[in-house]
């Protein structure tokens, strides 16, 4: 089902974080929310998780997660297939089968059995990613999923979700990193949504300079456009 | 993956005999040393033994040996539970102030010589009970105040309660200096008071606690993942971290009311287990309460027969004893860890 969100506003104090937001995100495509610090971006996701959690599973990754985990990199991932109504878990073998995709998806299979307390921010964020892609939910909501990756891991995060056609919502702040994959880019600003639809047209120059209050120039590359800051 | 998870189960398996063999050899020692065929004889009514021997092994040594078993897993697990929660390796049963509050209502009848006895229960052992109930319910009212268990909430009102409850019973120490050495002794821990009958209600509090610990095991593991994650696998952090407290500090009113307050147990145990990388929180927390179990009982068993008929304070024990051999797994990992790298 399509998520659909209408008249949603969200304050912390008299800070509107999400400002009288509608829109709706479509079902089986990849959505990348963009746009300025603080503009609501997290808060959006945020808020879907909570009101949608009840009626379905979300696969939800957050930006950084705090703390000492003291697991294995597996049993990280193997929390995706935590299923509450069994008492003894134990894997089936779609549970391996997910499970052991997601972290060759990751490439984080030979950090199996190391302790996610000992792996560089990079390594964890793959590992968290794995687990949100073991669960296999019917949406996958990442935020800022390539904050820690290279670029070839960040490249391979977004091929795999792209390729695996599973509904997601990523917030980037990667502009052609999220303008190559998304099927459906949301940009924001303020706790406002400045436009909506797919790459080609919720993106351009202007608009993007009207966001981020910074110029931008466009160059298009075979038949990409891609977009660079040149400067406050 | 098979392998690995037989392999909790063999720890498991191996940590539960050598609490038994604990057990039995803990029996056999003491001011009269009876050989192991008369305990077993004793404990399981098998077989004829003389009746002094009986009376040594059932009404004295069995219900301590018991009472020491669950009071040591029971810290144990409540150390991995709040380690798990807090995601920081440094937390323990003390941050939740249940502990502070036990010893400040023992402190109170100590002090003002309250001393009777209430179907069985000292006034002491009821004081404790009584303090310990009192700081759980200013902790868990304060931390829900916003009207969710709040993590941080719990901290800082544990360590403020506990800070305003210590303070309290070193002033009535200061004011009453007579009853300092006892109130201080008592502080110490000691399971020289356990009984067939208080010991029977901490097992049956410290089983219905492990059940329920262990049936939520995985929702802890999934916390750890932040809020909105665990949202989204249907796990509520709230309502978990509210039951996994409310749970976590019956079992420590219990223990800390029955044998004083003991350090270090519910601190290093989890860690100790980690080193024996068990890692997910349901075989954590069973080997938790089995070497939990082990370590406490070795513990007591020295405490008592060292200087017998005289008592080492368990609580300076329990530091004495693990301190060097937890520093030994943590350089022991460490030296692991890089050699992995």
């Amino acid at each position: 089902m399509n998520l659909e969100l209408k008249n949603v506003t969200k304050a912390y104090g008299s800070f509107k974080a999400l400002d009288d937001v509608s829109v709706t995100i479509p079902e089986g495509k990849l959505t990348v929310i963009m746009g300025p610090n603080g503009c609501g971006k997290t808060t959006l996701l945020r808020y879907i998780v909570n009101a949608f959690a009840s009626k379905m599973p979300i696969a939800y990754v957050p930006q950084e997660t705090y703390g000492s985990i003291g697991m294995t990199a597996r049993d990280v991932v193997s929390l995706g297939r935590y299923d509450k109504s069994k008492f003894y878990i134990s894997e089936s073998e779609e549970d391996k089968k997910l499970i052991s995709d997601a972290m060759r998806y990751m490439e984080v299979e030979k950090y199996s059995d190391r302790n996610l307390d000992t792996l560089s921010s990079g390594e964890k964020q793959r590992v968290f990613i794995a687990r949100a892609l073991a669960q296999n939910a019917p949406w996958t909501l990442l935020d800022e999923p390539t904050s820690n990756l290279d670029v070839r891991h960040s490249d391979i995060l977004m091929s795999t979700i792209s390729s695996l056609k599973r509904s997601s919502v990523i917030v980037l702040h990667d502009i052609n990193l999220g303008s190559l994959y998304a099927d459906n880019v949301i940009l924001m600003k303020q706790g406002k949504i400045l436009s909506c639809g797919t790459p080609d047209k919720a993106l351009n120059c202007d608009i993007l300079s009207k966001a981020y209050d910074t110029h931008f120039m466009s160059a298009q590359i075979g038949d990409r456009s891609v977009y660079v800051s040149s400067g406050v | 993956m098979e392998k690995k998870r037989h392999n909790v189960w063999y720890k498991v398996l191996i940590s539960a005999v050598i609490l038994l063999a604990v057990m039995a050899l803990s029996c056999c020692v003491g001011s009269v040393k009876i050989p192991v065929k008369d305990v077993i004889k004793a404990v399981t009514g098998y077989g004829e033994v003389s009746k002094a021997t009986y009376t040594i092994v059932n009404k004295v040594r069995f219900p301590r040996i018991c009472m020491a078993s669950l009071v040591g897993g029971g810290l144990a697990m409540i150390g991995a539970v709040m380690q798990g929660l807090f995601k920081n390796p440094m937390a323990d049963p003390s941050i939740l102030g249940i502990s502070s509050g036990s010893a400040f209502g023992a402190a109170v009848v100590i002090v003002f010589d309250l001393n009777f006895i209430f179907h069985g229960f000292t006034g002491t052992y009821l004081g404790a009970m009584a303090g310990a109930l009192l700081a759980w319910f200013l902790v868990y009212n304060i931390a829900r105040i916003s009207g969710e268990h709040d993590l941080n909430s719990t901290l800082l009102a544990g360590i403020a309660i506990s800070s305003v409850l210590s303070a309290l019973i070193t002033l009535l120490m200061t004011i009453h200096r007579e009853s300092m050495e006892q109130v201080y002794l008592w502080m110490l821990g000691s399971f020289s008071n356990s009984t067939a009958q208080r010991t029977i209600y901490v097992a049956i509090v410290t089983a219905a606690c492990f059940v329920i610990l262990i049936i939520m095991a995985p929702r802890i593991d999934i916390l750890k993942l932040g809020r909105e994650a665990a949202t989204g696998l249907g796990v509520s952090t709230s309502r978990t971290t509210g039951i996994l407290l409310c749970v976590c500090s019956l079992l420590l009113a219990f223990c800390v009311a029955n044998s004083g307050i003991i350090g270090f147990v519910g601190l290093i145990i989890p860690h100790c287990v980690g080193f024996m990388r068990v890692y997910k929180m349901r075989g954590k927390l069973i080997m938790c309460f089995l070497v939990g179990a082990v370590f406490t009982l070795l513990c007591d068993t020295l405490a008592r027969t060292v200087i017998a008929p005289g008592e080492i304070a368990i609580g300076a024990l329990t530091s004495l004893v693990g301190a060097p051999y937890f520093l030994y797994l943590m350089l022991k990992n460490l030296i692991r860890e890089r050699r992995m790298r």
